[in-house]
């Protein structure tokens, strides 16, 4: 399913005009499908905002611009959210904060017995098998246990496994990643690249690390102020100097370290992925083999 | 849910706003005195309550409009009582259909009543910052301490309560967005499929709760938080003319609600403590 977003605009408290805050402003974006897109801006830019309209959390608002999610239409009058919350998975930061059920088993079938209403117990029990095991969690193990008494990074897995059973098409994440440890962060990020090879086509995640973004995004939108400043690749915005400044973001370490050589001297044109800047700096200095 | 107008503060600089909040309360509780003080039959009571809260709300600077919406949440329990009233009072002569005069007057009177109410202590909220509404309670109370009531703990109880309540509202609105995301429905279905899908928005509120609290609790330690003992102000709060005013104001009010009433006060007297 191909997103595509023109002119959106999105006012919080319009009926109050002393309140009335303008949190998107004329954001247009086309993200294909099977793309890992990030969505990149400091705090208060709208990125929020923007991505609880993929699945209609937030609703958008008469005369605010449309928005297409495959064959969805969210500006038209009727439109069935909860199928589109089907192939729309959302995952919110800190999501261990939405676990509910006495079980594991149960918090994770919550959205496909929701969802999927008509299935019979013995798929529901595959699917949440399969969702629990994908994530890096022992079904047998973890299936009857509260889900309050796991620890804080299975505790997330479990969630995660909640959203993903649904099989959603898309999957939005809403920094996932803040406050787990280093270990956890890294699991974590395999895990999603595992998903988006062969479980979910698009990924679409908000984050504020950049060496996330230069090293797994396809693409990347940078909002500022409710406006999209840009939307093309991690290596054209990194290497966007004007762009940097205005939208108030950090490079990521491997386009400081390049920099840093420029400076040195040493010309090493990289995409900004890790395997890519050690690739290029070992073609400038004329040094090391091929990987092994 | 963010725009839940709770407590609803309206900040400005005004005479009422800069009052002391210990008078602001005396003079609220003062003034319902003075709407339960006008009897049945004396409608010119209710013209000069009304005419105080116009007088307040004036001097307060808040929209009329903001003062008359508070009226919104008890329409319902205003309308209710009205209804009763009309249909169901069997005293004086049959106007129309079962609807006596008595029963007109008295519903008359009670809307009066519960409208005037409202729109007083409606007034009080909209001109007095949860923190020191709760400050005033707390200077209010301290006479109990006689009693070894736990005074300060008491409103400290209270303004974390009142803190919280936009912060769990935010909560909730995060929990609800969340169990959307994965297919709960809130909307549709009987009232038991509705109380039942709210499960799960309640127990991860509930959690959060706990932790917040565990959090607070962490957070007054680490500053060396011991109760009231010891322990100063940053804001003092101080009686000033305004005050004086505002006090002289309710009270002419009470004596003109007396004098219009007659001896029948004296009635309406006997009828709050029959009620106590």
């Amino acid at each position: 399913m191909e997103i595509v977003a023109e002119n959106l605009t999105f006012t919080y408290s319009a009926q109050t005009k002393r309140l009335a805050f303008r949190a998107l402003d004329g954001v247009s974006v086309d993200i294909k499908e099977g793309e890992f897109f990030g969505i990149i801006g400091r705090t208060g830019s709208g990125k929020t905002t923007f991505v609880q309209h993929l699945n209609g959390l937030i609703k958008v608002q008469k005369d605010s611009g449309r928005l297409l999610i495959g064959d969805y239409d969210l500006t038209a009058k009727k439109c069935d959210y909860k199928s589109l919350r089907a192939k729309v998975g959302m995952l919110f930061q800190y999501p261990e904060h939405q676990l509910f059920a006495e079980t594991v088993f149960d918090d994770v079938a919550f959205a496909l017995r929701n969802f999927a209403p008509k299935l019979t117990e013995k798929e529901v029990t595959v699917r949440v098998k399969e969702a629990l095991e994908l994530t890096g969690l022992t079904f047998d193990r973890v299936k009857d246990k509260s889900p309050f008494d796991l620890s804080g990074g299975q505790k997330r897995r479990v969630a995660i496994a909640g959203v993903i059973v649904a099989k959603p098409e898309i999957l939005v994440l809403d920094e996932p990643a803040a406050g787990l440890d280093p270990k956890g962060k890294r699991e974590f990020l395999e895990l999603l690249q595992r998903l988006h090879k062969d479980f979910v086509k698009t990924i679409i995640i908000v984050s504020h690390d950049m060496n996330l973004v230069a090293e797994y995004c396809t693409g990347a939108a940078v909002f500022s102020g409710g406006k999209i400043l840009a939307a093309k690749t991690p290596k054209e915005i990194f290497s966007d100097g004007e762009l940097i400044k205005e939208s108030g973001l950090d490079l990521p370490l491997t386009a400081s370290l390049t920099e840093g050589l420029k400076k040195r001297g040493v010309t090493a044109d990289n995409d900004f992925t890790a395997d890519g800047f050690v690739e290029s700096v070992c073609r400038a200095l004329n040094i090391g083999g091929k990987t092994r | 849910m963010r725009d839940v107008a709770f407590g609803s503060y309206f900040p400005a600089e005004s005479f009422v706003h800069k009052m002391d909040a210990r008078a602001k309360i005396l003079i609220a509780i003062a003034y319902m005195v003075a709407v339960f003080l006008v009897s049945a039959f004396h409608f010119l009571g209710f013209a000069a309550c009304l005419l105080f809260v116009i007088i307040a709300t004036c001097v307060s600077k808040v929209p009329f409009l903001r003062v008359i919406k508070s009226i919104k949440t008890i329409i319902f329990f205003v309308l209710f009582s009205a209804i009763l009233q009309l249909f169901f009072n069997k005293q004086g002569t049959v106007l129309w259909w079962i609807i006596t005069d008595v029963g007109l007057i008295n519903a008359g009177f009670i809307v009066a009543r519960i409208v005037l109410i409202v729109l007083g202590a409606s007034l009080l909220t909209l001109t007095t910052s949860p923190v020191e509404l709760a400050d005033g309670i707390e200077g209010l109370l301290y006479p109990l301490k006689w009693i070894k009531f736990p005074v300060h703990e008491f409103a400290l109880i209270m303004s974390i309560a009142l803190r919280f309540i936009p912060t769990l509202i935010d909560e909730t609105d995060r929990i609800i967005k969340a169990q959307k995301a994965r297919g709960a429905d809130f909307e549709s279905g009987n009232i038991f499929k509705r109380a039942k899908a709210l499960i799960p928005v309640l127990i991860p509120l509930l959690i959060s709760s706990f932790r917040r609290a565990d959090e607070l609790a962490d957070a007054m330690d680490s500053r060396c938080y011991a109760g009231s003992k010891n322990r100063t102000r940053y804001k003092k709060m101080k009686l000033t003319f305004r005050d004086l005013i505002g006090v002289l104001f309710v009270a002419g009010l009470i004596v003109g609600i007396v004098y219009l009433n007659g001896f029948y006060a004296l009635s309406g007297l006997a009828e709050i403590a029959g009620a106590l």
